[in-house]
C-alpha cells in the first residue's frame, strides 16, 4: 500500500525509451523482473493516472454543477414546461425558439443587451484608458487615486444601483440639484424615467463603476512597455499624443482584449444593477435579455420560455469569449 | 552635421530632498563629424549626459550648444539628434519599414514617397533590404541591432547618440559589427556621441575618447593619449586590460621605497616629481618584462601565482614572494612557458613607469609619447 501511495503520487517517471536496463541510482534492473509487471506499472506510473486526486474531484463538481446545468436548461428549452408541475421531455421541439422569434419584447431586449454591450465597453475602456495615462504620468499619491478610482468597482451592484437612483432622482438627485444650481434647469431631466435617457443613464453609471477596473488593466499594461519606448518615439519627434497614438496605445491591445472580454461578459449578465432600479417589468426602454429571462421564468413561469432565453445569453457570452480563447489558444498561451 | 558643445554642463537629480549630483561641470566639444566615446565605469554619468543631449532629461545647469544654438530646452523634436538604445527599443507592433519610417514621419514633412525611398536605401545600405515587413520579434539580435542603427541613420540627423548599442550583442558579433559602426560613422560624416562602460570599444572606436568617473570628466583625449598619458590613476587604472599595476610608494632620497621594493629614479625623472613624496607607481602588464636573472636596479625576484593562458599572450600573476598579499600582472608571449610556483624576476623599464601623486590622483610622470614608432604601412 505504501508503495502504490508513493507511485500514484508521481515517484519515478521513467522516460519510456529507458527500458529497464539502467537505473539513474546506477543499479540495473534485469529483463525478466520487469516483464511481469511492466504493464501495470507503466499504468501506475503515468502522469494521468498519478494526477487524478488533485484534479478529479474539482472537474467532477464543475462537469455537474456548470456545464451539466447548462445542459439541462437546453433540454428544458426545448420542452414546453410552463406553470406548476414537471416538464415533460418527451416531446422536445425548438418552439419556443420560434415563439422568441416572432416576440417583440425579445428583439426589444435584444436590441437594448447589444446597445448596452457595445456602448458601455467601448465607453469605460476609452475612460479606463484615459485614466491609467493619467496616472501614469508619476502623479503625487498615484496610489491613493488608483484605490479611489477602483473602488467602486468593489461594492455591491445592489448598493450602486441604489446609490445611482438616488443621484439621478428627478427631485433630489445630486445631479439635478447640481444642474439647476447652476441655471441649467432645462437639462434637469428625469433621468430614469425618461425613455430617452433611461438606458444612456445605466451606461454612465455602471462606467462609473467598471472605469476603474479598466484603469487597472491598461495601467498594468502601460507599466509593461519599457521606458525606452517612450523615449526613443519622443527623440523620434513625435508629440506625446502623437507617441501615445501610434506607439503606446497599440501596444496596449492585450489589456483592451482582456478588459473588453470581462465588460461584454459582464454586460451580458448586468442583471442586478437593473433589476434593482427598474424591477422586473422595466419596460422597452431598459428591458435587456436576461431580465427578461427573469420574468419570462420566476414571474410568468413559463420555465421553457426563459430557458431558451438564458440559452440565447448563454450563445451570446460563448460568442464573446470564443474569440477570445481562440486567439489565446492559438498565440499558445493557452 | 554639427559642432556639439556641452558647456559646464551639471545635473542633479533630487532624492527625497538630498541632492545626488550626476554629471558635474562637464566640458566637451565634438568637432563636426566627430566619433567621441564617453566611457566609464556604471553610475558614473555618462548615460545620464548622452540624455541630457538627447533632451530626456533636463539640464541643471551649463548650456548645451549645437551649432551654436543653445539646446539646453529644445523639445527633442527640434534637436534633429537621433539615439540608438541599448535595448533597441524597436517598436514591437510595428514591421520594419513602419519603424524607420516613423521618425522621419514624426519630424519631418516629407511626402510617403519620399520616406519609402529613403527607408528602402537607408535598409539596403544596411543588408537589411529584405527584412523590411518583418516585425521585430522575427528577427535575430544581430538584425534587430541593424533595424535600430537604421533607424537612426534614416534621419539623417545633426548629431548621432548611441547608448550602448553593442552590449546586448554576442561578443563575435560584437567585434564585426564594431567595425561596421566605425566604418558607417566615417561614411556618413555625422557627429556621434557614443556611450559605453566597455573600454575596448571606446580605445577602438572613438576619435577621441571622454572618460568619466563619479559624474566628473577625468579626460578627454584620443584612446592613445589616454592609453598612454593617462591624466591620473583613474584613467590609467580603467583604461587597458588587464589594468595598469599600482604600487603605493615613499620618495626616499633617490629612491621610491614601498612595502615589498624600492624603485631607484633617475635625474631626470626624480625633476618632474616635484616635491611630492607620496606617491603611486604605476606600471602596464606588457611593458613588464620576465627576464632570466636580475641583473640591474629595476628587477625583482617573484614568484608565478597564476598564469593565464590567453593564446596569443600569457597573463602571468606575479608575486614578490610565495605567501605576499601583493599581487601584479604582467603580459608575455604566448609562446613563453611558465609554470605556478616557478620563480621568475620582473623587470620594470624605467622608461615605461607612470608616477601619480597619492593624494590627488594626478599623473606626475607618463611615458612620452615620443617613443611611439612610426610605422608607416608599406603600400
Amino acid at each position: 500500500m505504501r508503495e502504490f501511495i508513493f507511485r500514484l503520487f508521481g515517484r519515478g517517471r521513467r522516460p519510456p525509451d529507458s527500458d529497464g536496463d539502467a537505473r539513474p541510482d546506477g543499479g540495473t534492473v534485469t529483463k525478466e523482473q520487469t516483464v511481469g509487471r511492466s504493464r501495470l506499472r507503466d499504468a501506475l506510473d503515468s502522469d494521468l493516472l498519478g494526477s487524478l486526486p488533485f484534479w478529479l474531484p474539482p472537474a467532477l463538481l464543475i462537469g455537474l454543477f456548470v456545464y451539466g446545468a447548462i445542459g439541462w436548461n437546453v433540454v428544458i428549452s426545448l420542452t414546453d414546461w410552463s406553470g406548476l408541475g414537471q416538464p415533460d421531455y418527451s416531446s422536445l421541439s425548438f418552439a419556443m425558439y420560434e415563439e422568441m422569434l416572432s416576440d417583440p419584447t425579445f428583439w426589444t431586449a435584444t436590441q437594448n443587451t447589444f446597445v448596452l454591450l457595445i456602448a458601455f465597453t467601448v465607453v469605460t475602456l476609452l475612460l479606463g484608458l484615459l485614466m491609467a495615462i493619467l496616472v501614469d504620468q508619476n502623479i503625487r499619491f498615484e496610489n491613493t487615486f488608483r484605490t479611489i478610482y477602483l473602488l467602486p468597482m468593489s461594492l455591491s451592484f445592489v448598493v450602486t444601483a441604489i446609490f445611482w437612483a438616488w443621484m439621478y432622482n428627478p427631485e433630489i438627485g445630486l445631479i439635478n440639484v447640481a444642474l439647476r444650481s447652476v441655471g441649467l434647469d432645462f437639462l434637469a431631466y428625469a433621468w430614469l424615467s425618461d425613455p430617452r435617457f433611461s438606458l444612456a443613464a445605466v451606461i454612465f453609471a455602471l462606467m462609473w463603476q467598471f472605469s476603474g477596473y479598466c484603469m487597472v488593466v491598461y495601467l498594468a499594461g502601460l507599466r509593461a512597455i519599457p521606458t525606452e519606448q517612450y523615449e526613443a518615439a519622443r527623440t523620434d519627434g513625435a508629440s506625446t499624443i502623437r507617441m501615445y497614438r501610434r506607439v503606446i496605445i497599440p501596444q496596449l491591445r492585450a489589456s483592451t482584449t482582456s478588459a473588453a472580454v470581462v465588460l461584454m461578459v459582464f454586460a451580458l449578465k448586468a442583471f442586478d444593477f437593473l433589476f434593482v432600479l427598474f424591477g422586473p417589468t422595466p419596460g422597452p426602454s431598459t428591458d435587456i435579455l436576461s431580465v427578461m429571462m427573469f420574468r419570462e421564468a420566476f414571474r410568468a413561469t413559463n420555465w421553457a420560455y426563459g430557458s431558451a432565453i438564458a440559452t440565447v445569453l448563454f450563445l451570446m457570452a460563448l460568442g464573446v469569449i470564443g474569440p477570445y480563447l481562440y486567439l489565446q489558444y492559438s498565440r499558445g498561451d493557452l | 552635421m554639427a559642432q556639439l558643445i556641452l558647456d559646464h554642463v551639471t545635473k542633479v537629480f533630487d532624492d527625497n530632498g538630498s541632492d545626488i549630483v550626476a554629471v558635474d561641470d562637464v566640458n566637451i566639444d565634438l568637432e563636426d563629424g566627430e566619433f567621441l566615446v564617453l566611457v566609464g565605469p556604471s553610475g558614473c554619468g555618462k548615460s545620464t549626459t548622452l540624455r541630457m543631449v538627447a533632451g530626456l532629461e533636463t539640464v541643471t545647469s551649463g548650456e548645451i550648444r549645437l551649432d551654436d544654438r543653445v539646446i539646453n530646452d529644445a523639445s527633442p523634436r527640434d534637436r534633429d539628434i537621433a539615439m540608438v538604445f541599448q535595448s533597441y527599443a524597436l517598436y514591437p507592433h510595428m514591421t520594419v519599414r513602419e519603424n524607420m519610417s516613423f521618425g522621419l514621419e514624426e519630424s519631418t514633412d516629407l511626402d510617403g514617397d519620399t520616406i519609402s525611398t529613403k527607408v528602402t536605401e537607408t535598409a539596403e545600405m544596411l543588408n537589411i533590404g529584405e527584412l523590411v515587413d518583418r516585425k521585430p520579434r522575427e528577427l535575430s539580435g544581430g538584425q534587430r541591432q541593424r533595424v535600430a542603427l537604421g533607424r537612426a541613420i534614416v534621419r539623417d540627423p545633426e548629431v548621432f547618440l548611441m547608448d550602448e548599442p553593442l552590449s546586448n550583442l554576442d561578443a563575435k558579433l560584437r567585434s564585426g559589427m564594431r567595425t561596421e559602426l566605425q566604418r558607417l560613422q566615417e561614411d556618413l560624416g555625422v557627429t556621434t556621441m557614443y556611450v559605453t562602460h566597455d573600454q575596448t570599444e571606446a580605445m577602438t572606436m572613438g576619435d577621441r575618447i571622454a572618460i568619466l568617473n563619479d559624474g566628473r570628466l577625468q579626460q578627454v583625449a584620443t584612446p592613445l593619449e589616454a592609453y598612454h598619458q593617462p591624466a591620473n590613476q583613474f584613467v590609467a587604472g580603467f583604461i587597458g586590460d588587464p589594468s595598469m599595476n599600482f604600487f603605493e610608494m615613499e620618495m626616499q632620497g633617490d629612491r621610491l621605497v614601498g612595502q615589498e621594493f624600492a624603485y631607484p629614479l633617475s635625474q631626470q625623472t626624480r625633476e618632474s616629481l616635484g616635491d611630492a613624496v607620496r606617491v603611486v607607481l604605476g606600471v602596464r602588464p606588457e611593458d613588464i618584462e620576465l627576464v632570466s636573472e636580475a641583473s640591474g636596479d629595476h628587477d625583482y625576484e617573484t614568484v608565478v601565482d597564476v598564469v593565464e593562458p590567453m593564446g596569443n599572450e600569457n597573463n602571468v600573476y606575479l608575486n614578490f614572494t610565495a605567501d605576499s598579499d601583493t599581487t601584479f600582472v604582467a603580459t608575455i608571449g604566448g609562446m613563453r612557458s611558465v609554470e605556478a610556483g616557478q620563480p621568475a624576476v620582473a623587470r620594470f623599464p624605467e622608461s615605461a613607469i607612470h608616477l601619480f601623486d597619492a593624494e590627488t590622483g594626478e599623473a606626475l610622470k607618463n611615458r612620452s609619447l615620443d617613443e611611439l614608432e612610426n610605422a608607416e604601412p608599406r603600400l
